[in-house]
């Protein structure tokens, strides 16, 4: 079946192409070039005056793993003050913080996103992970695997293992998990957690191991980079939320030394000490560090207001955090010695200092980074706000005449703290199209996707061009996803499945021998069933898994 | 005016949420469009018309008649006004009530006056688990307001109570005053396994000895001055807690719950 769509004005800076009026034609799936013209339309829609882009991918999102549903179990309020009811096509569901896998995918898909990763994905509970994002409807989805605190890699770092030991036991993890990346969440904190530590700085030895953040932070970048696996390190830094972990931040950056980092929901680690409250913005110097550093990539953690759960794997900030938990019950919890987990409820309030300069920090950031190709649009889904208020921070980042009332509504000490109100930059949808989709899908190592140009995957967001951009995002007229028709104004019309994105780092299978000693004698699960197999995600029928190359190593 | 009346024409198989038959929401309705009224039961909507025979009144004095136990909502978040249900009322009798008054004149299910705010509800026959509790996962019970249950309650009465008043003739089930925070709970008959469970606040009174955990701390007997007072306050109830000769002065006092904050207290006639 041929499918065309006329006339729209495509914004697709994988190719490199910034507004332009042209034709894309749609087979099998995929985009295709211009056909002969004897070949038949089979459909054809008529896209003048419309705002086309590939559909939205979402680099960092906690939409599968335990913490999610810890989450949920904790807050049946989200559920009960959001039911979703069922349609033709859809099925029911609810919450509006943490929502049902169902109701994850739809929503994603009525603002135009076609993929979402999980950044936060436990090798041990890797399985739950991969089963809950299988029951995310029209999504792409993969996963980041988390290492840094598990007591195997500690122990491969107290022993003075080299380098090569570590790549193979990363590279093995990343295949038995599924995995598309490496993610580390403060770095050995969770684990020295454990042993009583409540804090753990970059240079900080645990108390156990006597290994410090920066070693793993070292030996970690430096696995993933040799193993080719194009998507950075992903980083959760030492510090989170603690005012003055901009110093942290930026010697995380000075001190990596040139190997590739992606710092996440970096609006959490940007706060200075200065000012009555002792609490202020570092957004100005992490941005200039992000700047001048090409090796490094952030995605934002913008917070919103309104309620939301924070969820995340870092169980010693989450502990720190639990007095301002909003309503007053959360967890914290150890993870079969692989990691942690910590699930808070908050709920952001524009006339609280802290929160209303934290929002404002996260703008600030947005707006001070030069290159979109470096910083990514997100939220940390559900930990700043839910995912669905992406439209009104792209609103935010695009119009500065709304962005500068809504400043003047927040706490008025935090509005003489911040110089978002002197920041004249508007995003425009070229820049917006690369930090939501050509960026994320070259971050990632998608080859074929976030991108418009013939052999890419059909993944196509239309909107109609609205000055108000909250509007004009948050209800596409069309998405299509591989090629089929999913949602028309901004509802959706027919559901399908998405593919598990993932890479397959080579090993030497001789690293199982240390590994399967280490499993018989400490975890609750054999080796043989750690690891997933592709048919674990495909024998259902709808899930698959495309792997994507790694990136040749110079 | 004589009151608005429901009578209930036939028992549906499944559940009635009744929530939209509050005075608030029928006061100046006429009598056709509180007939056009959807109810949801189970999957299916039905109109009031089709469940109720309708005798047009005073929306601020609502009657159910041949009321049964799937009618769940009843007098939801009523706002003034009150209700008399003849027969039993469902789960959430109550749930979340302003002001006003309800009254039943069978049982209750669970979660009757669950998250109550104030205002007044009576129930002559018995009530179900969780009277004046709070939803699963919230924090907050009752925070006001005065129950009378005139037979027995279910497990864990005045669950996450935050304020008001439960007054109970008949036996409490297990765990009766579960995580108070604080309020009162008067039992004139029998209490169950693990009363006053990690109880923060408040006061349990009691005609007759409870078994009590070991986190509960006796702290002697002793003469309160301020209860005869609090029974002086129950004088206008049509209740057994009215009658003068049931009150006392007189109690052992015990401090719990220990494994909480510890500043409860269970009161017992001696």
């Amino acid at each position: 079946m041929m499918i065309k769509l006329t006339g729209g004005t495509v914004y697709d800076p994988a190719a490199g192409i910034d507004g332009k009026k042209q034709d894309i034609y749609i087979q099998d799936g995929r985009i295709v070039k211009k056909p002969a013209k004897d070949v038949p339309i089979d459909k054809e829609y008529d896209l003048k005056g419309k705002v086309v882009m590939s559909g939205a991918i979402d680099m960092h999102t906690h939409i599968g793993g335990g913490k999610g549903n810890i989450a949920r179990t904790l807050l049946p309020e989200d559920h009960r003050q959001d039911p979703v009811a069922r349609t033709e096509c859809t099925r029911s569901g609810c919450g509006h913080a943490m929502p049902s896998t169902f109701v994850t995918g739809y929503r994603y898909a009525e603002m135009g996103y076609t993929a979402g990763f999980e950044p936060a994905v436990l090798p041990v509970n890797a399985r739950q992970a991969h089963m809950e994002m299988g029951d995310i409807p029209i999504l792409d989805k993969g996963g980041y695997v988390m290492l840094g605190s598990d007591d195997y890699l500690l122990r491969m770092l107290t022993a003075k293992k080299d380098q090569k030991a570590v790549n193979d036991y990363v590279a093995w993890t990343i295949n038995a998990a599924k995995a598309i990346g490496v993610k580390v969440v403060n770095p050995g904190g969770i684990n020295a957690f454990k042993f009583n530590q409540r804090k753990l700085d970059l240079d900080e030895q645990n108390s156990h191991y006597g290994v410090t953040p920066r070693q793993i932070l070292q030996t970690l970048a430096t696995a993933v980079k040799e193993l080719g696996v194009s998507h950075p390190l992903h980083v959760h830094g030492c510090n989170l939320g603690v005012p003055g972990n901009m110093e942290t931040t930026l010697n995380t950056i000075e001190g990596i030394g040139g190997l590739p980092l992606h710092l996440t929901h970096i609006q959490f680690h940007s706060y200075g000490t200065e000012g009555d409250f002792k609490f202020s913005s570092g957004a100005a110097q992490i941005a200039e560090a992000v700047n001048k550093h090409k090796n490094i990539t952030i995605d934002v953690g913008q917070i919103l207001f309104g309620q939301t759960v924070t969820a995340s794997g870092d169980n010693m900030r989450q502990h720190a955090n639990h007095k301002h938990a909003s309503p007053n019950k959360w967890v914290t919890m150890d993870i079969e010695c692989d990691a942690g987990c910590g699930v808070v409820p908050f709920k952001y309030r524009d006339q609280n200092f802290v929160n209303a300069l934290q929002w404002a920090i996260g703008l600030e950031t947005f707006l001070l980074v030069d290159d979109p190709w470096r910083i990514f649009l997100t939220t940390d889904h559900p930990n700043g706000a839910p995912f669905t208020s992406y439209p009104h921070l792209i609103r935010l980042l695009m119009d500065k005449s709304f962005r500068n009332d809504m400043l003047a509504t927040i706490h008025p000490e935090a509005q003489k703290m911040t110089t978002l109100g002197s920041i004249d930059r508007e995003y425009t949808l070229n820049e917006i199209a690369i930090m939501t989709r050509a960026g994320a899908a070259k971050l990632i190592g998608l080859h074929d996707r976030g991108g418009l140009s013939p052999g890419n995957w059909a993944d196509i967001t239309v909107y109609t061009e609205n000055a108000d951009r909250e509007k004009m995002f948050e209800k596409p007229d069309y998405v299509f996803k591989d090629g089929d028709l999913v949602v028309r104004d901004g509802k959706v019309i027919a559901t399908k499945w998405g593919t598990t994105h993932v890479v397959k780092p080579d090993f030497d299978p001789s690293v199982e021998k240390g590994l399967k000693d280490y499993f018989d004698r400490y975890l609750t699960m054999k080796l043989g069933n750690f690891k997933i197999s592709d048919d674990e995600i495909t024998e259902d029928g709808r899930g698959s898994i495309t792997a994507h190359p790694l990136k040749r190593l110079a | 005016m004589s009151a608005l009346t429901f009578t209930l024409k036939y028992r549906p198989d499944q559940r009635v949420d009744l929530s939209p038959l509050v005075c608030q929401n029928l006061e100046g309705k006429e009598i056709a469009e509180i007939a056009a009224l959807e109810l949801q039961s189970g999957k299916a909507k039905l109109r009031v018309d089709a469940l109720f025979n309708i005798s047009f009144g005073d929306a601020q004095n609502i009657v159910i008649k041949n009321s049964f136990g799937k009618l769940d909502f009843i007098g939801k978040k009523l706002n003034g006004g009150s209700i008399r249900v003849e027969g039993d009322a469902g789960a959430y009798l109550g749930m979340g009530m302003k002001s006003g008054s309800i009254r039943v004149t069978g049982n209750a299910g669970l979660y009757a006056a669950c998250e109550m705010k104030k205002g007044t509800l009576q129930i002559d026959g018995d009530a179900g688990d969780f009277l004046g509790g709070a939803l699963p996962g919230n924090k907050m019970g009752m925070k006001g307001g005065l129950i009378l249950v005139k037979g027995n309650v279910g497990e864990r009465a005045g669950d996450h109570m935050r304020r008001g008043t439960i007054l109970i003739e008949g036996n409490a089930g297990d765990y009766c005053g579960s995580r108070m925070t604080a309020g009162t709970i008067a039992v004139m008959g029998q209490t169950g396994r693990y009363l006053g469970y990690a109880m923060r606040r408040g006061t349990l009174l009691l005609w007759s000895q409870p078994q009590l955990s070991a986190s509960f701390n006796d702290c002697g007997a002793h003469t309160l001055g301020f209860l005869p007072m609090l029974f002086a306050s129950f004088k206008s109830l049509n209740s057994r807690f009215a009658d003068a000769a049931v009150g006392f002065n007189r109690v052992r006092r015990y401090a719990g719950d220990m494994a909480e904050a510890g500043r409860g207290e269970v009161l017992v006639k001696l």
